[in-house]
């Protein structure tokens, strides 16, 4: 994980199954990767930047949590393939979905025989 | 000036409400894509042009014989301010708003366009990072990533893979082509054969080879520049609907039209008809094509199984023109018929630019 996309995974996928927030401190530890926090810090300001993460300025050290759970940006993604999140025609090309249902049902059954 | 204007109106007409209605269902579409997707580029330019030349036209008709020179008399009237000179010229306040509705048209249109683009690419930068953070990429790990389609490693050696059921992929376009991603998910490399899931990652890359989202891109911008006008909405569907038949004709370069039918089949299919396919044998080619129906047929799989007139009922429901010309495929348009769609593309495009330069 020597990318800089591999680590940003990895701390998201961090921040999403941990339950409480975190500090760049804990992440590091977590990640059980030789890491320096400075590295750390950057990943996780980069995460902010793609609102990602919210930061907890209250606190010292700060304090990074998930924006949303994995499953609610599963289900964004999702709305926009499926083109059901409004007109998001042209953001994507798709394999799928331009076929109505009974027509897809009808060419299964045909492929079937 | 005036009939130059009177014909660009004509234009105008015809391509935003006739035209593109009879194009939407035009039946050589699906015998060569491509040809109908220059013919709906032309088409989007032409009308454009001719909407906003139309009352720039008969605005600028007592300011000169042609519009260059009409347009530039305009111009330094403003700049000094003449007002006597407009009732020299025989002026109507109706020339003056057939002015101002040609620039706050034209500016609606390009504003709009710029607006969609900016738009669509924040969209696509925001699904592509949490595409990014969501999916895994085939590359970092390909054996645990790719399971049983391992072979397939050097086709999927950049896409991502996101771990959900529902069957889906879909490619997004990026600034370079390098940045482009095309997204698996974990359900259609479960459901699809080596076979299938290679034709399908075909598609996909077609669309970005091809550069898709570019052709897609100015018919969105127009459908929400005039949303309240009828044919905008063909456009966008039509082109859309063009898309995905050349991307299928990519597809169809490298992959048998039986892995590409039964990819589509299954990646639209709910669960429980999935089971219902996966479990029937690889006899597509029957209902494709009788003639090699007859020495191909084995003992027909499920107990369920339909004659050959039930074929036909099914594949008479299949009315989708993108189906159609993959179950049935349409000879391709002839040499002359080719030769008349890209002379009325180049026809829309050049001549309305023409009469505007030279023309009186």
């Amino acid at each position: 994980m020597a990318t800089l996309g591999g680590l940003e995974r990895s701390v998201m996928s961090l921040l999403w199954d941990s339950a409480e927030s975190l500090s760049a401190n804990d992440v590091r530890d977590r990640l059980g990767e030789d890491l320096a926090v400075t590295t750390v810090l950057t990943v996780l300001s980069r995460l902010e930047r793609k609102e990602m993460v919210r930061r907890e300025r209250s606190t010292r050290p700060h304090r990074y949590s998930a924006t949303a759970s994995r499953e609610e940006h599963t289900v964004e993604m999702l709305n926009e393939v499926l083109g059901t999140a409004g007109d998001r025609e042209a953001v994507l090309a798709r394999f799928i979905g331009t076929i109505p249902d009974s027509e897809a049902a009808a060419l299964r059954r045909l492929l079937q025989n | 000036m005036t009939l130059l204007a009177a014909c660009l109106a004509a234009l105008a007409l015809m391509l935003a409400i006739p035209v593109p209605r009879l194009l939407r269902e035009a039946e050589f579409r699906s015998r060569s894509p491509w040809a109908a997707m220059l013919l709906w580029q032309a088409i989007a330019l032409a009308g454009g042009v001719s909407m906003v030349s139309a009352p720039m036209v008969y605005g600028l008709g007592p300011f000169g014989d042609s519009v260059p020179a009409a347009a530039s008399k305009v111009l330094g009237l403003m700049a000094t301010a003449d007002f006597a000179a407009l009732t020299d010229l025989g002026v109507h306040p109706g020339h003056i708003f057939a002015l101002c509705l040609s620039v706050l048209l034209g500016g609606h249109l390009l504003l709009t366009l710029l607006l969609t683009y900016v738009r669509v690419l924040g969209q696509r930068r925001r699904h592509r990072d949490v595409v990014r953070l969501l999916s895994t990429p085939v590359d970092g790990n390909r054996a645990a990533v790719l399971g049983r389609h391992l072979n397939l490693s050097a086709e999927l050696g950049d896409a991502h893979v996101l771990e959900h059921e529902a069957p889906l992929a879909y490619c997004l376009p990026g600034r370079t082509h390098a940045g482009s991603v095309t997204v698996l998910s974990r359900g259609l490399l479960n459901q699809l054969s080596a076979a299938e899931l290679g034709a399908v990652v075909a598609h996909e890359k077609t669309h970005l080879q091809q550069r898709h989202h570019f052709l897609t891109m100015a018919f969105e911008a127009w459908y929400r520049a005039l949303p309240w006008l009828p044919t905008t909405r063909h456009g966008r569907a039509a082109v859309t609907e063009l898309t995905e038949m050349l991307a299928d004709d990519g597809a169809l370069r490298a992959h048998t039209r039986q892995d590409l039918l039964r990819a589509l089949a299954l990646s639209s299919a709910g669960p429980d008809h999935q089971d219902v396919l996966r479990e029937g044998t690889q006899t597509v080619a029957e209902s494709l094509a009788p003639a090699e129906a007859e020495t191909a047929r084995g003992p027909e799989p499920g107990p369920d199984a339909e004659s050959t007139s039930g074929d036909d009922a099914e594949s008479r429901l299949i009315t989708t023109a993108r189906l159609r010309r993959l179950l049935a495929p349409p000879a391709p348009l002839s040499r002359p018929a080719l030769g008349g769609v890209i002379g009325s593309a180049a026809a829309l495009v050049l001549v309305p630019a023409a009469a505007l330069l030279l023309g009186a």
